[in-house]
Parts: structure tokens; sequence; C-alpha cells
């Protein structure tokens, strides 16, 4: 049972209050795709377009943009959904680094037919403000039906908190760094309840220097830079490394480099202590690298973008990965040879003039442990329904079997 | 090497005299710590380090002082390590390594009582020491509080600690040690806000007037968090003149990586940097080094650390040069103002840490 003062004590309600709270657990499950969920997400899309200045915003802009009718009903219609209903409440544990990743956790939960309890960041983002102004503004008028399927709160870290908000849960969903899920975990789920924990991982882009060279650089430039300094590199979907493939790779290296600095210098805002972390990790990776017969050389010396020219692959260097502009690169004869960085905590290959079906056959005929995402340069930001090898709606319903 | 640095006073190059030696020295420290610690020279190799490109001192690579925390750098065989210094960190922190042989452990003290006799003169003195004396029971591990203190002691004809385990001031030692050394020249000293919080306040409050009129009050440990409550410098120097009865002020910058290099204020309030080390403030957009009154990181450069890699470091404050050469106060070289710490720089330093900790402590309570 809820403790009921200690929560109230160490809760800031953005969204729903303690009343809603304590009766979470009594409320109904929904179907799946629900007329009710469909409808009020679809408008949220619309309430969050009306905010005057939500273009400078283009997270919350994509995420709109991929809770509007017309999208939702196109995931709908991949889905069997006749005899799936929710499981109850999904309690989300929402990153710091990407401030919408909590509605796109709650979307998910929602139109799987559950509750949402979400935890959001304790670092303040305009984001998650303009989404839950609008979450409110809907439901204390057109959608007052659903006030209890919401409670989103900001809590400093504390275990007693989170195993009261553990024991009312159906699905724990847990975004964010590992030491997150270590610290969380430590709250014990109840027997039936399931999790899903999305761990730190790291990404990849592979470019084909011969069709690079054919295509827009500025363009091309602008897509790598939505992967990866628009969200500070920070993201688990951003590249930390890029391996080119082709006979041109050096034109093609110093055509791309150029284009990206040109682009970053003009619109990333850099901060101090960003270089001294960059100069940092550089450091532990050279110590790391001379004791595994790794050779690694800082090609470029700009403080907004550093190159490190990789002699092998080994995924032992993500462990030196770092945010804000800090890539690896590596250049490979034949696309084989990055199986040994495609272990469980590689995420998404992005790539460039490459197959990606070719990339799909490598990956089943060698059964790595990672690869959860195979999508072309500029897209490693997408929102998706399936994330990490679930599938978002399919694990967080359940299916009425007979 | 040192030798030819031991022959002169420490302030007495001009700056293309300083520059010529420093970057020889250095040129070769580097060479020596690239072969003897594996670490450093994997850095440089990676680097791209060519040392026939380098003209000036401030040509020579850095790497962020933060590297003491995640490494164990040391360019002597592990037997020889005399004594490990460490920064403080609160619990759960990682604190830096530095591991000193007996040379270095003697340079660094040699070189402090150069630069501080450059301020007090040659004699020993009788030192008050704002702190508990458990601050240096672990002779093995030495916190960066007790390391300062320690590295005093050779400058001093006794130490005697005025602080209770508890923080509170301990007014029998006090009231002994005032009388035994009435109307003698001798030195105070604290880290700022141990000084502000424990000996400061609490003689502000007392009836009794002691006579601190011969006394020069030795700071270190930073600004921050008095000027997060408000207090300057200017401040805290009125509050002790007027209250207090202190004369004489010296506060200084420095870090338990770079022992014994000490930045000395001298009495127009700069802190002036020896010939035994330098300061390079640096544009963070490209490491290029700024220019005189301009704001940038700090590099560090010494010329001591021989047991382990840390001539040439990067910190995590900010500061500038205000001048080279032509302080009214003299003495020559750079002499520059630490203007804070980099935004959302990890937690580091000696006071501030234990200002922070009481602080937690006062908000649990």
């Amino acid at each position: 049972m809820i403790d009921a003062t200690y929560l109230c004590q160490k809760l800031n309600f953005l969204v729903g209050d303690m009343e809603v709270l304590e009766k979470l657990s009594r409320t109904p499950a929904v179907a799946c795709f629900s007329d009710e969920m469909v409808g009020f997400l679809s408008d949220l899309s619309k309430e969050l377009l009306k905010i005057p200045n939500v273009r400078q915003y283009s997270d919350v802009l994509s995420f709109a943009f991929w809770i509007r009718k017309s999208s939702l009903e196109q995931e709908k219609k991949k889905h069997q959904l006749e005899r799936r209903i929710g499981r109850g409440v999904a309690l989300h544990i929402a990153p710091s680094n990407v401030p919408v990743n909590f509605a796109v956790s709650m979307t998910s939960a929602l139109l799987a037919g559950n509750a949402c309890l979400i935890r959001v960041s304790n670092k303040e983002f305009v984001q998650v403000d303009m989404i839950c102004t609008c979450i409110n503004t809907l439901l204390n008028d057109k959608w007052k039906q659903l006030k209890p399927y919401f409670c989103i709160v900001r809590y400093e870290h504390d275990e007693l908190v989170t195993q009261e908000l553990t024991n009312i849960c159906d699905i724990r969903i847990i975004w964010g760094g590992n030491e997150t899920i270590r610290r969380i975990r430590m709250a014990a789920l109840s027997p039936r309840a399931i999790e899903m924990a999305f761990a730190d991982r790291y990404s990849i882009a592979l470019i084909h220097s011969d069709s690079y060279l054919k295509m827009n650089p500025k363009e091309i430039a602008q897509k790598f830079y939505t992967d990866t300094y628009y969200s500070d590199q920070g993201a688990c979907s951003s590249p930390r490394i890029v391996v080119w493939l082709g006979e041109q790779v050096k034109e093609a290296q110093t055509q791309f480099w150029f284009s990206l600095s040109e682009l970053v210098h003009r619109d990333y805002e850099l901060h101090p202590i960003q270089t001294i972390d960059k100069l940092d990790s550089f450091c532990r990776l050279a110590a790391y690298a001379q004791k595994n017969g790794i050779v690694v050389k800082r090609i470029t010396d700009d403080n907004y973008l550093y190159r490190i020219e990789l002699d092998k692959l080994d995924s032992g260097v993500f462990e030196y990965k770092e945010g804000g502009g800090y890539f690896y690169e590596y250049v490979a004869s034949q696309m084989e040879e990055i199986i040994p960085i495609l272990g469980k905590s590689c995420q998404t290959i992005s790539c460039l003039g490459i197959d990606k079906d070719r990339i799909m056959e490598m990956v089943k005929l060698f059964g790595v442990r990672g690869v959860d995402r195979i999508v072309d340069v500029g897209e490693t930001m997408a929102l998706s329904f399936r994330w990490d090898g679930y599938d978002m709606i399919e694990t967080m319903s359940r299916w009425i079997d007979g | 090497m040192l030798d030819t640095f031991y022959e002169l006073s420490p302030y007495e190059l001009g700056a293309n005299e300083k520059r010529d030696l420093l970057t020889k020295e250095l040129k070769e420290l580097t060479r020596f710590h690239q072969s003897a610690c594996p670490e450093y020279g994997a850095i440089l190799d990676a680097w791209g380090y060519d040392e026939k490109l380098v003209e000036d001192y401030q040509d020579i690579p850095f790497f962020p002082v933060r590297l003491f925390k995640e490494l164990e750098l040391l360019s002597i065989p592990r037997e020889d390590v005399f004594k490990t210094m460490t920064s403080s960190g609160t619990t759960g922190q990682a604190v830096s390594k530095i591991f000193v042989d007996k040379d270095t452990a003697m340079a660094q003290q040699k070189v402090m009582i150069k630069i501080l006799g450059d301020y007090l003169g040659k004699k020993r003195l009788p030192m008050l020491i704002i702190d508990t004396p458990n601050t240096i029971k672990n002779r093995q591990m030495f916190t960066a509080r007790g390391a300062a203190i320690l590295g005093l002691n050779i400058m001093s004809s006794g130490m005697t600690f005025v602080l209770k385990d508890d923080m509170s001031l301990n007014q029998e030692v006090l009231d002994d040690f005032m009388e035994k050394h009435n109307g003698e020249k001798f030195l105070i000293f604290g880290f700022t806000f141990m000084v502000w919080k424990h000996f400061y306040q609490v003689m502000k409050e007392m009836q009794q007037r002691y006579d601190f009129s011969q006394a020069w009050l030795m700071t270190g440990g930073g600004w921050k968090k008095l000027e997060s409550e408000k207090i300057s410098r200017e401040d805290f120097k009125t509050c002790l003149r007027e209250t207090v009865g202190i004369q004489h002020f010296l506060d200084h910058y420095g870090m338990v990586e770079q022992t014994g290099c000490i930045y000395a204020e001298c009495e127009y309030g700069h802190l002036h940097a020896s010939i035994y080390s330098d300061v390079i403030p640096r544009r963070y957009k490209d490491f290029s080094p700024c220019n005189i009154g301009e704001k940038g990181i700090l590099q560090v450069v010494s010329v001591l650390p021989h047991s382990y890699p840390g001539h040439s470091l990067l910190t995590e404050d900010e500061g500038m040069v205000i001048g080279i050469d032509d302080c009214p106060c003299g003495r020559k070289g750079k002499y520059i103002e630490i203007t804070g710490r980099i935004k959302s720089a990890e937690l580091r330093g000696c006071s501030d840490t234990y200002a922070d900790k009481l602080e937690r402590n006062l908000n649990n309570t």
C-alpha cells in the first residue's frame, strides 16, 4: 500500500496528483489502439502544433508529427489487435539526455492500453514543460475521462519512492545509463510485472565513399549533424564511429569532414567543459589502445570536431566514447571487418550508399548479439514503435488466447 | 637540470630568459616521461607529438588534471614511491593519485621554501594552523589540505593546530600560542572557507582580543564557496583586518598535482608565477593561448614533477594573465588572476569540498 504522506512530500506532480496515483492500480486497462487513446494523442499533436514557437524545437515538432492521427492509424494496421489489451500500469523512468523521450515512451504505453506513471529527469527542459502543459490542457477539458491514466512526476533519487512506484506497476521501462538501471533495479518488481531496460549503447555510421562523392555534401552534413551534434552526440543512436568503404576514401573523408566542420562552426554551441571532456577521453583511449595493440591517431586539432583514426576495430574503444563531436574513424576494405564491434552494446547502424539488406544478411549470417536498427544517415533520431529490438506495443500489452 | 634554477632567485628572470630556460627544461622532462611512463608515451604518440616542432614551452602537449583520477600515472618503479598524495574528494568521488619519490618530494620542499622565503623571509616561523591535527594523521595518503599543511612544515619552527576534531576553536591552545609568541612574527595558515567559518566568525563573537598585528595570514583553496555566499576577497580582507586585526595577507593558488610551485600573492594582490612554473590561459575553442587580460582555461607547467608526468596540465580553472614582468612589487614573470572554475566542472578542490560536505550535513539535520 502506498505510504501517501511520504510520497506526497517527495513527489512533484507535473501531470496528475496523489489521488490519481493512489487509484492507479485499479484503473482499467484498455484495448490496444483504442479510439480514446488514438483520439487523445492526435489531439495532443494538434495542441503541440498550436504552440507559437514550436518550430524552434524540432524534437517536439517531430514528436507532434509522429502522433498525428494518420501516422497512428498507419501503425495500427501493422498489428493484429482483436485480442490485445494493456497490461495495466506502465512506470517509465525517463532519461536526462533526450527531453522528449518520456513522451515517446508514454505514447507506446498508452496505445498498448496502459495507464502511465512517468518519472521525468530533474534536469529542467522547456520541451518537457511544453508537452506537460498540453497534456494538462486536454485532461482538464475535452479528455477529462482519461485523467486516471496520467501521472508525470519529478523526484530526487530515493529508493523508497522508487520501490513504492514499482509496487503498483505492471511494466517498468527504464531509460538511461547502466548506472540508472542498476539503481532502479534495487527496487524489486512484483512477481507478474515485466521490465524493459534500455541500457547504454553505441552506434555506428557506415559510408560508401564512392557513393558519397556523388551526393550533395551540404545535405549529407546536415543529416549527419542531426544524428550527432543535434543531441550533443549523447543519444545511444548517435554514431560514435564512421567506417569508410569504397575506393575514394581519402577524397570522401576530406569532403565529408570539411562540410560537417563548416556547419558545426556555424551552428553548434561548444561549451568549455566539453573541450576538457574530449581531451580527457582521448587520453584514456590512447592509454587503453596501447595496452591492446591498437594504433590511434588524432587527425584534427579542432576542439569542435575530434577525428580519431583507429587501425583496428575493437568494441573496447567505445568505453572511451565522448559527446559533442568526438568520432572514431576506420577504413575498411570489406564490410565484414565491422563484425567485432557489433556486440551487445551496438544499437544502430546508419548507412549511406550501402544496401541495408546486405547489412541485415550479414547480421544474420554471423549471428552477432548487437544491431537493433539499420537506418539511413539522418534517420537515427527518427521516432519508432520498435526500439532496442522490442516491439513496444506488443511488449507492453498482452494477448488473450482462445 | 634543476640546479640552474636553484642558483636563481624565484622571480629573477624576465620573460625571454624564463622562456628559454623553461622550454629547455620542459622539453627534457617531456622526453623523460614519454619513455618512463607508458600511458603518457601512448598519449603523446596518439597526439602526434614531435619534439622538433617545439619552439616554446607553450607548444608542449598537456592533458586534463582529471586524468590522475582515472589512471595511475607514474614515471618511476613503484617501489620508489615515497608518498602518495591525493586530492580530497567526497565519498564516491574518484580522487587524484600523485606518486612522489624522494627526489621530487625534496624539490617540492626546496622550491616552496624559495618561493615563500621571498615573501616571508628566510627565518622559520611559528605557525598557527586553522585546521584539526587529524588532517595530517595518515602519512601514507595525504589529502590536498594535509599536503598543503605538511608542505609548509619545512618553513615552520613549530605547528599549532587550533581546531578540535569537531571544528570548534580550541581556545586553550590559541591562548598558549599567543602567549608564547607574543610580539613575534608568525604565520596563520588555513583554507579560505575554514578561516572564515571557524576562525573569523568565532573571533568576531569573542570578548577576548588578541594581537595579530605581527601575523601573516596565508590562505588557499579557492574563493568559490565564499563568493557563492556573496563574500568577496576584499570583504574577507576588510573583515579580518578590522575585526581580528590582521595586517598581512598571503593568498595562494596551487594544486596537489604541482605541489611546491605555488602562485603567491604580493602586496598588490597579484598572484605571481615563479621561474619554476607558469600559467598559460587558453581559449576553449581551439586551445590557442590567450592574450594578456583575456580569460581562458588555465594550463599549468612546472619543472618539478619527475616521479609522475605532471609537468604540463590543463586545469578546470579559469583565469587570466594581468601582466608580465611589470608588477609594482618588483617581481618578474607573469602575474595572474584566478576568476573561477569552468561551469559544471566536477566538484574538486579542498576547502570547497569540505564546505559542500558541511552544507549537505546541515541540510540533512
